[in-house]
């Protein structure tokens, strides 16, 4: 017949998972929560000899809070295997990385996020998705593993193209590390469909230890961050609204977005500028409501 | 005794709730095989060769040799055949179709057929489709003598034009000539899905009798029978259609869709054969029209209409399916419900190498009053008048006489103006708001029969080919018959309607059937009380139109309504947000208050979708968001406030209302941007159109 039914493969250890990674590599597509390889499959985009399914993982569905480590900020550990539901509803997230929990509470719909894991996300690497620009701009990173180790890659280094990462074939991402000691961070989608659509322009903007990050994502093929924009704001607690505008405006030329059916490049472009400056003032009015003390997150 | 619009009497279990109801997908029978369809990737190409020679031995294929001799079909032009046999018109024409054993199988089956096409020039504008040099997607354009074909039509053969329809009334010319300010534009709609939750499903099996039957989600078992019988040349009471409840059609499950195709593979594999769709498959099936209209209108200086010209270019896709009634209907509401002395309408139903469009709820008339409401508030503009009192001053009342010809009777267009006005807030001030009023006719002419039975148990049953699709409206006939019976709703039952039981209905379209049912059971209640075992009735409304004046009787039975609309505009990125949406319909009497308003709540939010962000997009051709990630769809989230009245009078008819409240919201919603200073003319109403338009208002000087 013309297509033959994937193997699937269900490991229930990592240990077992890694082995049948390294052996098939890309001949089987890594499968967490199947929103995506999914609807590949459906259409017709994707006929993987093999399926690698993560679910019966159990170890990789966990979220752990470690303290300040020795450079004084905690760090959240998630589980590739975690769902959004689960990240958007721990009371541990909530608290401490509050923006996280908001943003996984804005993806898609909750039947969705019930089933989409945050590995999943990052390893997808779809650009018009809202995790990978928030975990950006937190500094966030991921581990991958392979039977021969581990190793930290920055999300910024992990996405490298449209549906790409620089993962290897016997990688699995196992693991996404966040830091605290945030200052403030903001999330904005905006969309320009339905509310359960994906965004047209995202941005988020975080401030730590008196630093500005800012990514923006869904408008081009990765997450775009430019630090040397960003340092215009370093060392002022409170960015004055004619730097919000300029650091707006600055983004806007500095990306080349592309057009899909939430919007036209030229358009994007008139957005990113609007909706970085509304981050930043969202930034402000996070960091002045806390009395300009660091927060834990 | 249950009152009709009591729902407290509402013992009985829902069957949707429960699960215990049989959607047409769910119908099976043993052996049955499954089918499924190999679909044409040009827009426009000669199909030189079908090759099946790579098929398993236990596949049964079906090609076009096997249905070149069979008859031409179409409700209302005869342009289609089972398979296209010498030219597929659209990406997704159906050229061939396999069953097999069990879905997958017949998935791949079907990929494994093999076809060579020559790709010839495509044309996908309606307006581009008319031009002289444009390829010509029919040669020939016969007339159905299916009874959907039930207006005079008007076809243009060699320009692609399968329907011109007309409306000539007064002297438009010296009508402008009195005009003291003319405005005109030209306004667009784009194509939409239906995205009913069940697709659309049927199985077919043949009798060792020769008879064929068929199980399918259809709203028009008559017509389907009809042409199905011309197709195997059969007699129609050789064909029984057999209509179980649809998880929804509005519109998309009418005439012949895939019935034909899985006949031809049932009788072929002499087994039966079941097809269910895939998702992406219903945006090659049925589609809203695209249309381009162009509106001229002029009044005098205190607001008088004196005479309008409307040209509807309706772009039917490859096939004509009901889209010359669509391109009438939306010729005939164009004009809006006023009294205007002068009036010209073109409406052309036009072929591209689209997929087929065809009935959608609103049947044309969401287009027309995007187009002519929008003008309304632009002359409201010009003349410095309040677009409220400039339709009051102009909207129909009894006696008065439409461009038709026809005297309005039972009109309440005025309520429900007034109605929306005072919901929205109009006196405390316009900004951000906007209002827009309907008028659309009811299936004209058409017959409704029904039967009604005693049983032994003292229950009754009522035999009818209204078509269950979530609308309620078996529940509604039974209701009204357990009203005239004098028993609990409980003891009147609504079998699966079979075209070998149940006597002629026209079709459930046009919101027609509580109220033609409601009529035709009032003397088959009267005649069973008689003879205490078995009653008949039926309703007959007549009527037409001149297509080369419009003139005569459009409607027996007008749908009337009004939507008014608050919405605020993120100025910089043009992002729209709807506050306060609020419709209001004239019922006459509502049967079933919870399903009315459940019908009307849906109406708003489809229309809520059409005015934000629904549109089918196309690259040459090709369908580029057939799914529900690309094509949105409302969600919960997506809805303002939204509020409505249903208009009730004592003592008056029923009056359908499945359909009214859709059309004259993505008006509204456009007025109420307009009363903004932004001018949009194209749905959806897309931020970067808003952001756009807004940009241009700045730059014009006020």
């Amino acid at each position: 017949m013309a297509r033959p039914i994937p193997a699937w493969l269900a490991p229930t250890s990592l240990e077992e998972a890694l082995e049948l990674r390294a052996r098939y590599g890309e001949e089987a597509i890594v499968v967490a929560g199947g929103t995506f390889v999914g609807i590949l499959i459906n259409q017709g985009l994707l006929q993987p000899a093999a399926l690698l399914a993560l679910r019966r993982v159990r170890e990789l569905a966990y979220l752990r809070v470690e303290d300040a480590n020795a450079a004084g900020r905690p760090l959240l550990r998630i589980g590739a295997m975690t769902t959004h539901r689960a990240l958007e509803r721990s009371p541990l997230v909530q608290r401490g990385w509050p923006v996280l929990a908001s943003t996984f509470a804005l993806v898609a719909s909750p039947r969705v996020r019930n089933q989409a894991t945050v590995g999943g996300v990052l390893a997808d690497a779809d650009y018009a998705s809202d995790p990978p620009a928030l975990l950006h701009a937190l500094g966030a990173s991921v581990v991958a593993r392979s039977p021969q180790g581990q190793r930290l890659i920055p999300v910024e280094e992990l996405i490298v193209g449209h549906y790409e990462t620089s993962l290897r074939p016997d990688e699995l991402l196992t693991e996404i590390q966040v830091p605290g000691g945030l200052e403030g961070a903001v999330y904005r989608k905006f969309r320009s469909r339905s509310s359960e659509d994906r965004p047209c322009v995202a941005v988020a903007a975080v401030r730590r230890e008196g630093r500005l990050r800012i990514a923006v994502g869904a408008v081009a093929e990765r997450p775009q961050y430019f630090p040397e924009i960003c340092a215009l704001a370093a060392g002022q607690p409170t960015i004055e609204p004619e730097l919000a505008r300029e650091i707006g405006e600055r983004y806007a030329a500095a990306i080349d977005p592309l057009s899909d059916a939430r919007g036209s490049a030229h358009y994007r472009r008139r957005v990113i500028a609007v909706e970085v400056r509304r981050a930043l003032e969202d930034l402000n009015r996070i960091i002045a409501a806390r009395g300009g003390s660091q927060s834990h997150a | 005794m249950p009152e009709p619009g009591d729902n407290t009497h509402y013992a009985e279990p829902d069957p949707r709730v429960t699960g215990a109801i049989r959607y047409a997908q769910d119908v099976e029978l043993p052996d049955m095989l499954y089918a499924c369809v190999v679909r044409s990737p040009y827009a426009h190409a000669r199909v030189l060769r079908v090759d099946t020679s790579a098929l398993p031995a236990d596949v049964v294929a079906l090609t076009p040799d096997d249905v070149r001799s069979l008859g031409l079909y179409g409700c209302q032009i005869k342009d289609q055949q089972v398979l296209a046999v010498e030219r597929a018109l659209y990406i997704g024409d159906p050229v061939a179709a396999v069953a097999a054993a069990t879905p997958r199988a017949a998935r791949e089956a079907a990929e494994l057929i093999e076809v060579d096409y020559e790709e010839l020039p495509a044309v996908f504008d309606a307006v581009e489709a008319i031009q002289p040099g444009a390829p010509l997607l029919h040669e020939d354009l016969a007339i159905s003598d299916n009874d959907a074909a039930y207006f005079g039509m008007r076809p243009e053969p060699q320009r692609n034009v399968c329907h011109h329809f007309r409306i000539r009334h007064g002297d438009v010319e010296q009508g402008f000539a009195e005009a003291e300010v003319i405005v005109e534009g030209t306004y667009r709609t784009p194509s939409a899905q239906h995205v009913p939750m069940e697709p659309h499903a049927c199985l077919a099996h043949w009798t060792p009798e020769g008879r064929l039957e068929v199980w399918t989600g259809t709203q028009t078992p008559f017509n389907l029978r009809m042409d199905l019988a011309g197709i195997f040349g059969l007699p129609q009471e050789h064909i029984r259609i057999i209509a179980p409840p649809m998880g929804g059609a509005f519109g998309a499950k009418t005439f012949v869709r895939y019935e034909a195709i899985v006949a031809c593979l049932a009788r072929k594999a002499g087994r039966p054969v079941k097809l269910v769709l895939r998702r992406d498959e219903e945006w090659l099936t049925l589609n809203r029209h695209p249309a381009t209209i162009h509106v001229k209108l002029g009044a005098k200086r205190d607001g008088t209409l004196v005479a309008k010209q409307v040209t509807c270019w309706v772009n039917t896709g490859a096939y004509a399916d009901c889209g010359p009634g669509v391109a009438q209907k939306m010729g005939f509401a164009s004009p809006g419900p006023y009294r205007i002395p002068h009036v010209w309408v073109d409406s052309y139903c036009i072929y591209t190498n689209l997929p087929s469009n065809g009935a959608f709820r609103g049947y044309g008339a969401t287009q027309a009053v995007w187009a002519s409401e929008r003008t309304m508030d632009l002359l409201a503009e010009r003349l410095g008048l309040d677009p409220l009192e400039l339709r009051l001053k102009n909207v129909l009342v009894d006696g008065d006489r439409y461009c038709t010809g026809e005297v309005m009777h039972d009109v309440h267009f005025a309520d429900c103006l007034k109605a929306v006005a005072e919901q929205i807030g109009w006196q405390g001030g316009r900004r951000g708001k906007g209002l827009a009023v309907l008028l659309k006719g009811m299936q004209t002419p058409s017959r409704a029969s029904i039967v009604v039975e005693a049983n032994e148990d003292g229950s009754y049953t009522v035999h009818c080919a209204t078509a269950e699709m979530g609308q309620g409206a078996w529940r509604a006939i039974r209701m009204l018959a357990a009203e005239q019976l004098g028993v609990p709703v409980e003891r009147v039952h609504f079998p699966v309607p079979d075209t070998d039981i149940v006597p002629y209905d026209t079709r459930t379209t046009s919101s027609r059937s509580t109220y033609m049912m409601g009529r035709a059971l009032v003397e088959a209640v009267r005649q069973l009380k008689e003879n205490g075992e078995l009653g008949y009735g039926e309703c007959v409304n007549e009527g037409g139109l001149d297509p080369d004046t419009g003139q005569g009787i459009a409607s027996t039975h007008w749908h009337q309504g009004a939507a008014a609309a608050e919405v605020r505009v993120d100025e910089e990125t043009g992002k729209l947000e709807v506050v306060h949406l609020h419709t209001a319909i004239y019922a006459g009497r509502v049967v079933n208050p919870p399903a009315a308003q459940l019908q009307n709540e849906g109406s708003m939010i489809m229309g809520l979708g059409s005015a934000l962000f629904e549109e089918i997009t196309f690259s040459e051709g090709q369908v580029t968001n057939a799914n529900l990630s690309d094509y949105n769809i409302p969600a919960a989230d997506d809805l303002p406030r939204l509020t409505y009245e249903l208009i009730e009078r004592p003592g008056a008819e029923i009056h359908g209302l499945g359909e009214t409240a859709l059309p004259p919201v993505p008006a509204a919603i456009g007025n109420a941007l307009f009363s903004l200073g932004i001018h949009v003319r194209d749905l959806p109403l897309t931020p970067e159109r808003v952001l756009e338009a807004s940009e241009r208002r700045r730059a014009a000087p006020v």
